[in-house]
């Protein structure tokens, strides 16, 4: 049996429709995370799970147990819930506010006993707040506040925790404190953690495996590893990024690239780049911003280009890391070529690795291709490949158009 | 029970009393006059008595409506509870004379309680939106709801007296009129609303932190909040039955004692009672000796400016 199951739930607001067959399950010890674009039901979910919120058909099991057949009170002795950090105005001490979450143990004719003294001060402890109990609460900074609550949701002593986007308004620092904090929570104390994100490098750095939610339905689930690709967030978060391993960590952090302004309409002419050694990279931005289709090749996979290509969805043919073309991607990218309007040449370096690159460009040029050369450093300092590379370039030189800068492309296409 | 037109010595009243209990008769020597004790058991006694309960459950009621609605505003008075109950009682004004007949002290009373229970679900509902209840809304339906009000119980009752004069200062709650009946009716409503209202204290507690995070730590908002408000409805209605609508005392008492003892509802509540019941006392004692008005009038003098001073307060934290 799984610890959590939600079971193809369907919930409504009004007649609008914001979660939809929704279905996955959560297993003892996980570190679970859900993110998705706003709007796509992430909050939803989480009050659908809390009980808060009965959706219109499906079913969610804690432990085994129907929530939406318990009530409020046996909820809380199994779930606790951390809302999204807000300003809080009243004046209750923390201590107070840490005891409410005794609450669900506490019948209503009884007082809080030393035991429950006992766990909310051992609550307190672990999030390292037992030094702020007598203070009131409106006194505190943010993150304080919210290890407060957190310390709350420890006192109901859950076997589930939720959060709704437990770091947002926090600074950095506060951010990586509070995220530690539930992580030993999740490691040490054996409490399940689902948690909504909307940034995606805490998500992939702490959460063993990911839900990414779009319009309300599940749009993948799996570790990080699967769920945070390029397209993946192309397709639901509709922006480019490029998703790297962090050099110490190893987790995944994604980056965005910042567009200008991207244009919703798309040319119809399709541009193939010849590339390498992040020489592409402006020019790959500025045709897909401008709605070109592109492709590109032969690119060597970790080569920062080919990692641009990828991420902005362009097709690319491509070569072994660090390896000379073959000519069997040479013939490939020919035939990319072949089939579109324009080729552009970046400012690349070319040794003999990739002169089947320059060559492929020739051929192009041979079948009346337009041409675009950028030249913003003289070849003589790019060229590795002696005599033969000089001469391929300079023939092309002679026939193509030159560019001086990537974003000069743009006019000489046309 | 000292100051009044009649002034009476301490150490009269505390033998006026020492005789009442029983075996004591003998031992007190009557040095007061006959109508001294009169004065006291009859007029002064309920009447203090009458101040601290009604005080007490009106700051019981605003007390608990503060924490459901999460508004500071919020007191029986300001959002119309008061004049549903009174217009409720009124209602009962055809029927007095057979009532009286027939000893039945309970029906006007009940007939406040569903008019107060009326009146807070119709303010209630007018002034939610979208499942939040803005303090301005909740204010200017409380006040809309009890304008109108207030109107229908003066046509009721100028329709059932045709005097203009006791329209206009029946409707002013006084504690001038007290009797031992009222004191019936008022204490027991007083102590049971505020003992189930202290049981209840600590899911205020949790409500005071919105509705759906005091579900999650396993507190039945809508049930405690029907309760809360069933029960502040009760005591209130108690209230105005036996003393006609006195404002601010609910509004007041909470907000100084929260200042005091902090915003523990398991504190507040009992607190609020003891402090609200003092105050009212006081407010009467000047009210009935310094210038002989009604006491709401004081409590008004009082209560409105301190009204105005949340409100600003409010304006410049915002």
């Amino acid at each position: 049996m799984k610890f959590l199951e939600v079971n193809d739930v369907d919930s409504y607001y009004g007649p609008k429709k914001v979660l939809e067959q929704v279905i996955f399950s959560v297993d003892k010890g996980e570190f679970f995370g859900v993110i998705g674009p706003n709007g796509s039901g992430k909050t939803t979910l989480l009050r659908c799970i809390s009980g808060v919120l009965k959706p219109r058909s499906g079913g969610v099991r804690v432990n085994g147990l129907n929530v939406y057949t318990l009530g409020e009170r046996e909820i809380a002795k199994n779930i606790a819930v951390v809302p999204q950090a807000s300003a809080i105005n009243f004046s209750f001490t923390a201590l107070e506010i840490v005891m409410m979450g005794r609450n669900p143990h506490i019948s209503r004719f009884r007082m809080e006993n030393e035991r429950d003294y006992k766990i909310a001060e051992n609550a307190m402890e672990l999030t390292n707040t037992k030094h702020l109990a007598l203070r009131q609460m409106d006194t505190l900074s943010g993150g304080e506040q919210q290890r407060i609550i957190i310390a709350r949701a420890l006192a109901q002593e859950p076997k589930l925790l939720l959060l709704d986007e437990p770091t947002v308004h926090l600074d950095i620092s506060h951010q990586l404190e509070i995220m530690e904090l539930i992580r030993r929570l999740n490691r040490d104390n054996d409490i399940v953690v689902v948690a909504v994100f909307h940034d995606l490098n805490l998500a992939a750095h702490y959460c063993n495996r990911l839900m990414l939610l779009d319009s309300g339905k599940v749009f993948s689930i799996g570790t990080p590893h699967d769920v945070l690709t390029p397209e993946n967030i192309r397709k639901t978060y509709h922006i480019d990024v490029l998703v790297k391993e962090h050099p110490l960590s190893s987790s995944l952090y994604v980056i965005p690239f910042y567009p200008a302004a991207q244009k919703l309409t798309s040319c119809q002419k399709s541009v193939h780049i010849i590339c390498g050694g992040g020489s592409g990279i402006q020019l790959m931005r500025v045709l897909h911003d401008e709605g070109y289709s592109l492709t590109a090749g032969v690119l060597n996979v970790l080569d920062s280009d080919y990692e641009v290509a990828v991420s902005l969805g362009i097709s690319t043919v491509e070569e072994a890391p660090f390896s000379r073309i073959t000519d069997e991607s040479y013939e490939r990218n020919l035939k990319l070529i072949l089939s579109s309007d324009v080729v552009v040449v970046a400012n690349a370096f070319f040794g003999e690795g990739n002169l089947l690159n320059l060559k492929a460009a020739k051929t192009a040029l041979d079948h009346h291709m337009p041409i675009i050369l950028v030249e913003s450093t003289p070849f003589s300092g790019r060229n590795f490949a002696d005599r033969e590379g000089e001469e391929l370039y300079n023939s092309i030189r002679a026939k193509a158009k030159l560019v001086k800068k990537p974003e000069n492309v743009l006019e000489a296409i046309g | 029970m000292v100051v009044g037109t009649a002034p009476i010595p301490m150490n009269d009243i505390l033998n006026i009393f020492l005789s009442r209990i029983p075996g004591l008769e003998a031992l007190i020597s009557s040095t007061y006059l006959p109508s001294w004790e009169i004065i006291i058991i009859e007029v002064r006694l309920p009447r203090v008595l009458l101040g601290a309960f009604v005080g007490a459950s009106l700051a019981v009621a605003g007390t608990s409506m503060q924490g459901l609605f999460r508004n500071p505003m919020a007191d029986p008075f300001v959002i119309g509870i008061s004049s549903g109950a009174a217009l409720g009682a009124v209602m009962t004004l055809p029927m007095e004379s057979v009532l009286l007949d027939t000893g039945v002290h309970y029906v006007a009373p009940f007939f406040a309680f569903v008019g107060a229970l009326g009146a807070v679900l119709l303010v209630y509902s007018i002034s939610r939106v979208g499942g939040k209840l803005p303090v301005e809304t909740l204010l200017l339906a409380g006040v809309a709801v009890a304008s109108f009000l207030s109107a229908v119980t003066s046509i009721v009752k100028y329709a059932y007296s045709r005097d203009i004069w006791s329209v206009l200062f029946g409707l002013t709650g006084s504690l001038g009129a007290a009797e031992w009946i009222d004191i019936n009716v008022v204490f027991p409503a007083c102590v049971l609303g505020t003992v189930i209202l202290v049981f209840f204290a600590r899911d205020l507690n949790g409500i005071m932190l919105g509705e759906e995070t005091a579900k999650h730590l396993g507190i039945e908002a809508e049930k405690v909040k029907k309760i809360i408000l069933v029960v502040s409805s009760f005591i209130t209605a108690a209230a105005v039955v036996t003393s006609g609508t006195i404002g601010f005392v609910g509004l007041v008492t909470p907000h100084v004692m929260r200042l005091i003892v902090g915003p523990d509802h398991r504190i507040l509540i009992p607190s609020s009672a003891i402090v609200g019941g003092i105050f009212l006392i006081w407010c009467d004692t000047i009210a009935r000796t310094l210038i002989a008005v009604p006491v709401s009038m004081i409590t008004a003098l009082f209560g409105a400016p301190f009204f105005i001073y949340l409100l600003w307060r409010r304006k410049r934290s915002t």
